[in-house]
C-alpha cells in the first residue's frame, strides 16, 4: 500500500469524524455507575428485558433462517418476472423507518388490520402486543439482512458442484443438503448473525406494533428507553450490554467487514 | 454402446452432433475452446436438455425428444471427472467417493468401505482423510475417477482431465490415467483441446468444430490425413483443397500443383513443412511445384525454424536457422519455394 503524507485538513475533519463517533461511547463509559453495575443489571427489569431480548432475537433470526434461506435461493437461482421488484419489496425495511414497518405491520396483523381481522374471529389469535408480535417486528426488520447475504453467498458458489453432486446419483433435495448448503455455510452463519444482531437491536417496528409491555414485548432497547426516565444507571448498563454485543459481532466478522475493502 | 444424437441451442452456439461409442474403445473428443465439448459432455450427462435429438446407452434411452422422455441426470449411470475435478471442498477424500454410493442408498458403514476400496484401487488411499485442497493436482484427478468409478456406472466421461495439471505433472498423470481407463469395461469418452492428450489416451478422435463432427477415425488416420485447418495446424502440417484431375490440383486461389497420387475429384493436399525447400533463386532440378514467395512470420521451434510464406500459395515451410541468415528471410526476402510432387499427400475430401 502507498502511504502518504495527509492534507492537514482532512486530518482535522477526519479527527472530528473520529471522535463523533468516539465521544458518545466515552460518555457512556464515564457514567457507568461501575460500583453498583451489577445489581443495576440484575435488577427484575432489566433480568426480564435481557431474557425476553434473548427470546425474541434468537426466535427472529430462526424464523428468518425458515423463510429467508429459501427465499435467498428462489432469487439467486429462479429466473422469474418481477423477480427485482419482489426483491426490493422484502429488502424494503432495510431503509424503511422501523416506526413504519409497525404501523404497516398493525394493519395488517392488527386486530382490525386485513389479516388479523381473520386471524381474530376465525382462529380466535391475536398476534399484536404479545410476545409473538415482537418477534414478527424483528423478523420483518432483520431477514432483509440475511436473506441478500446469503443470496450473494448462493450467486458467487460454483454451481458445477451441485452438477457433479447430481451425476453421482443425488436428488437436488439432497444436493442441497449436503453440498450447497455446507458450501454456502459461511453465508448462512454470517446472515443469520447481522440479522440476530438487528433483531436485537429492533426499536421502532416492535414499540409500534407490539407494544411495550415488561415480561411480554419490552426488549431490552424498549427497557433502556423507559429506564432512561426512571433509573439512569439501569439504562446505562443495559445499553453497555448492547454496545459490547455489537463490537463482539464486529469482530467475530471482521474478515467480512473490517477488512472489506 | 452410447449413441448420441445432440442437438443443443445455448447462446451463440449451435451444436450438433452424432456419436457413437462402443465398450472396449477410448474416444476422444478434440477440439478448440468454445467448439460444444463441454456442452456435449454435460448434454449426455442429462445436466443441459436437448434442443432436439436422442441419448441412449446400452439400449435404455436416457434422452428423447422427439417421446418428450428426458432422464434426470441423477438416474444415469454415467460417471462424470469434471474440469477441476470439483472434489466438493468441504468432504474428505473418502466422503467424496462415498457420495455417490449414500446417495444410492447404501448404507455409511458400506459405502465408506467401497471406497476406501476405490482409492486404494487407485493408489491414493493414504489421503483417504485428506480435504481436497490438500491435495496435488494429480491426487484430486485419481480420487475424482474413484467418485466417477464408484457408482459404477455404464459410460465413463473425462472433460479435460489433464487440463488442471502443470506440464510436469502431466506425462506421469497421463500414464496413469490411461492404465486405469483401461481397467473400466464400459464406455469412455475423454473431452480434450489437447491432441497430445487425445492420441495418447484415445483409439479414436472425434474432430469437433464450431458444434460440428469435421472428422472421425484413428490418432494415425486424422493426423495423416486431417480434414480441417483445425487438425493440420494441430498436427503442424500444410492443408490444401482443391480439385484434382490426371496428377494436378487446382487450388483454390488460382495455383495449381502436380502430386503423384492418382485422386481424382474434390480433394484434400497434404504438405510437411519439411516437404518445402527455399531457394534465392528459381531452382532447376526435378521438383514439379515452383513458385515465388515472401517470407512473412518466423516461429523458432529449438534447431527448426518455421517460414510463413506468402504469395500465389500461401505455406509453411520449415528450414534450419542457418537458411534464414543465407535467405535474408527475417527481412522478408523475397524467395522461390519448391515441392516436389511425391511429397504431396492427396485424398478425397
Amino acid at each position: 500500500m502507498r502511504s502518504e503524507r495527509p492534507p492537514v485538513l482532512f486530518v482535522v475533519l477526519a479527527a472530528i469524524g473520529v471522535a463523533f463517533f468516539v465521544l458518545p461511547l466515552v460518555g457512556l463509559l464515564y457514567r457507568a455507575p461501575w460500583e453498583t453495575a451489577l445489581d443495576d443489571l440484575t435488577t427484575p427489569e432489566a433480568l426480564t428485558a435481557l431474557r425476553l431480548s434473548f427470546v425474541v432475537s434468537l426466535a427472529a433470526t430462526a424464523l428468518a433462517l425458515l423463510l429467508g434461506v429459501p427465499l435467498a435461493w428462489v432469487y439467486a437461482r429462479v429466473p422469474f418476472r418481477g423477480r427485482d421488484v419482489v426483491r426490493a419489496l422484502t429488502t424494503l425495511p432495510m431503509i424503511l423507518p422501523p416506526v413504519v414497518g409497525g404501523v404497516a405491520l398493525l394493519f395488517a396483523f392488527g386486530r382490525r388490520g386485513l389479516f388479523g381481522q381473520v386471524l381474530d374471529t376465525v382462529f380466535g389469535i391475536r398476534i399484536p402486543f404479545t410476545t409473538a408480535g415482537a418477534i414478527l417486528a424483528a423478523t420483518f426488520v432483520a431477514m432483509p439482512f440475511l436473506v441478500l447475504t446469503v443470496e450473494a453467498g448462493l450467486r458467487s458458489m460454483d454451481r458445477r458442484y451441485e452438477d457433479a453432486a447430481r451425476t453421482l446419483g443425488a436428488s437436488r433435495w439432497l444436493v442441497f443438503r449436503r453440498v450447497t448448503l455446507p458450501l454456502i455455510a459461511p453465508s448462512v452463519f454470517a446472515g443469520a448473525v447481522l440479522c440476530w444482531a438487528r433483531a436485537l437491536g429492533e426499536f421502532g417496528a416492535t414499540i409500534t406494533f407490539a407494544g411495550n409491555l415488561p415480561g411480554t414485548t419490552q426488549t431490552l432497547p424498549l427497557a433502556v428507553y423507559i429506564a432512561l426516565e426512571t433509573r439512569p444507571e439501569v439504562a446505562i448498563m443495559l445499553s453497555l450490554v448492547l454496545l459490547v454485543v455489537s463490537l463482539g459481532i464486529l469482530i467475530a466478522m471482521r474478515d467480512r467487514y473490517l477488512r472489506a475493502f | 454402446m452410447l449413441k448420441a444424437q445432440v442437438a443443443v441451442r445455448l447462446g451463440t452456439l449451435d451444436l450438433d452432433v452424432t456419436i457413437e461409442a462402443a465398450p472396449g474403445e477410448i474416444v476422444a473428443l478434440l477440439g478448440p475452446n468454445g467448439a460444444g465439448k463441454t456442452t456435449f459432455l454435460r448434454a449426455v450427462a442429462g445436466l443441459v436438455p436437448l434442443t432436439r435429438g436422442r441419448v441412449t446407452l446400452d439400449e435404455v434411452v436416457l434422452e428423447d425428444t422427439a417421446r418428450g422422455i428426458h432422464l434426470a441426470p441423477e438416474r444415469r449411470p454415467i460417471g462424470v471427472v469434471f474440469q477441476d475435478y470439483l472434489l466438493f471442498p468441504h468432504l474428505s477424500a473418502l466422503e467424496n467417493v462415498a457420495f455417490g454410493l449414500r446417495a444410492r442408498g447404501v448404507t455409511a458403514r458400506e459405502a465408506r468401505a467401497r471406497a476406501g476400496s476405490w482409492l486404494d484401487r487407485l493408489g491414493v488411499a493414504e489421503h483417504a482423510q485428506s480435504r481436497p485442497r490438500a491435495l496435488s493436482g494429480g491426487q484430486a484427478q485419481r480420487v475424482a475417477l474413484a467418485r466417477a468409478l464408484a457408482i459404477d456406472p455404464r459410460l465413463l466421461l473425462l472433460d479435460e482431465p489433464l487440463a488442471a495439471l502443470d506440464a510436469s505433472a502431466r506425462g506421469d498423470v497421463r500414464r496413469d490415467l490411461k492404465r486405469h481407463l483401461a481397467s473400466f469395461a464400459g464406455v469412455r469418452v475423454v473431452i480434450t483441446h489437447d491432441p497430445l492428450e487425445a492420441v495418447a489416451l484415445a483409439d479414436r478422435l472425434v474432430i469437433l468444430e464450431r458444434g460440428r463432427v469435421v472428422q472421425t477415425g484413428s490418432p494415425t488416420d486424422v493426423t495423416q490425413r486431417p480434414r480441417s485447418r483445425y487438425v493440420a495446424d494441430l498436427v503442424g502440417v500444410n492443408l490444401l483443397r482443391g480439385t484434382a484431375s490426371a496428377g494436378h490440383v487446382a487450388v483454390s486461389g488460382g495455383a495449381t500443383l502436380q502430386s503423384a497420387d492418382g485422386v481424382d475429384g474434390e480433394v484434400f493436399a497434404v504438405i510437411h513443412p519439411r516437404a518445402v525447400a527455399l531457394h534465392r533463386a528459381r531452382p532447376e532440378g526435378s521438383p514439379r511445384n515452383v513458385w515465388r514467395g515472401r517470407a512473412s512470420a518466423l516461429d523458432f521451434q529449438g534447431d527448426r525454424v518455421r517460414v510463413g510464406v506468402e504469395g500465389e500459395m500461401p505455406i509453411v515451410a520449415e528450414v534450419t536457422p542457418a537458411a534464414v541468415r543465407e535467405l535474408d528471410l527475417a527481412e522478408g526476402g523475397e524467395v522461390w519455394v519448391s515441392v516436389k510432387a511425391t511429397e504431396i499427400t492427396v485424398y478425397p475430401a
